[in-house]
């Protein structure tokens, strides 16, 4: 029922004038993809600097919680353009990206990350401590660090693998695997 | 700025130099000949256990390509911090030599995830990126980018904080911003050719 709405939904997007154009348009498609890349680059990398101070492999010498304070606005400008592009990037091929396993592992990931992020911006919150340069972090904190990398590792790595169709519902698949992508019977576009 | 440059005077006309040879070494026909000597090496790297990895298994690649984004995004968060630092934009009270120091530990690590998985990568795709002017555009922003690291912005940065004026410290953080930005772009670019 939810994977018949999702792909009626998916069908309703494919048929604007404006998705085809974004996906037959060379140039445009791949600035957009470019785009997502370079804003990529700048969030995940923000992050990954602050979650390696938590763990005590960067900036040793300054304070975690400045590492975050100072590190937050670009990390939030490179998220909010990875989202724009990310949502156009799925605007252009909605009914095969809505159907491909990856892209759902990876919103779920997505899901899961940010309720961690909320956890850990909580926790470095409540831990005035890291305000001192020499400070350890408490372990919580190492754990929530180790878990922000983890996750967006897995969630590039699912990225990365939207591009490949092992698993689209335009193949013979096994009925879990059918389940898990959405595919629905009898459908006729892919 | 003169202060700058002449405590560093070797490393700077080394680096003078390399420019002068590589614009050389692209304008002539050098640069031709150079392409056809090196067809042998690619033919060898596709053909060899790594190219053979790289095609046959597509789940295997996959995932080194995955590995290349992170080595990007971490290199790209020690570029984005140092060069925000130069312009004045992030980190603000600290010194220049500390983050400029702190950061290029993850800068190094980046640059050897995106090198080693990029060889990889390399390996599985020889013959066609051998083929294509966007790879060599990116393998010159990547020479570009690590003969600028190590050969211009470093060692002037090591001169300390106040042998250098602001608008050197923000043109090497533009210049070093804009290279890196071409190496992912043209990365990018390498998946949408031939």
């Amino acid at each position: 029922m939810l994977n018949k709405l999702i792909h009626d939904f998916a069908l309703w997007l494919d048929g604007m004038t404006w998705s085809t154009a974004l996906h037959e348009s060379f140039y445009m498609y791949n600035w957009v993809e470019s785009t997502h890349v370079v804003a990529l680059m700048l969030s995940l990398g923000m992050l990954f600097l602050i979650d390696l101070r938590i763990l005590g492999y960067a900036l040793p010498n300054v304070p975690a919680t400045d590492v975050a304070k100072k590190l937050q606005t670009p990390m939030f400008i490179g998220f909010a353009v990875m989202i724009i592009t990310g949502v156009l990037l799925f605007y252009a091929i909605p009914v095969r990206t809505s159907q491909s396993l990856w892209f759902r592992f990876k919103l779920v990931l997505l899901f899961a990350a940010a309720i961690n992020a909320l956890l850990f911006h909580r926790h470095l919150r409540d831990t005035p401590a890291l305000a001192i340069p020499e400070a350890n972090s408490p372990g919580r904190l190492k754990i929530g660090a180790a878990l922000s990398i983890a996750f967006w590792a897995f969630i590039v790595i699912c990225g990365r693998l939207i591009a490949y169709d092992w698993y689209d519902c335009s193949y013979s698949q096994s009925e879990g695997i059918r389940i898990l992508a959405g595919c629905v019977d009898g459908q006729t576009q892919f | 700025m003169s202060i700058a440059l002449f405590q560093n005077w070797p490393r700077t006309i080394t680096t003078i130099g390399l420019v002068a040879l590589a614009l050389t070494f692209a304008l002539s026909g050098l640069r031709l000949s150079a392409w056809d000597a090196l067809l042998p090496l690619f033919e060898w790297m596709e053909g060899n256990w790594f190219g053979y990895a790289g095609k046959t298994w597509g789940a295997v690649f996959a995932v080194v390509e995955a590995c290349h984004l992170l080595g990007l995004a971490l290199l790209g968060g020690a570029v984005f911090a140092c060069d925000g630092k130069l312009l004045g934009v992030l980190f603000t009270g600290y010194r220049v030599d500390l983050i400029v120091r702190e950061t290029h530990r993850i800068f190094v690590l980046g640059l050897v995830i995106l090198l080693a998985t990029g060889v990889f990568m390399a390996c599985g795709v020889a013959m066609k990126i051998y083929y294509l002017p966007v790879f060599w555009y990116k393998m010159l922003a990547l020479a570009a980018g690590i003969l600028f690291t190590f050969g211009v912005k470093l060692p002037l940065l090591r001169t300390g904080e106040d042998a250098l004026k602001p608008w050197l410290r923000r043109m090497l953080a533009l210049t070093s911003l804009t290279i890196w930005l071409s190496v992912a772009a043209t990365g990018r670019w390498i998946g949408f050719s031939g």
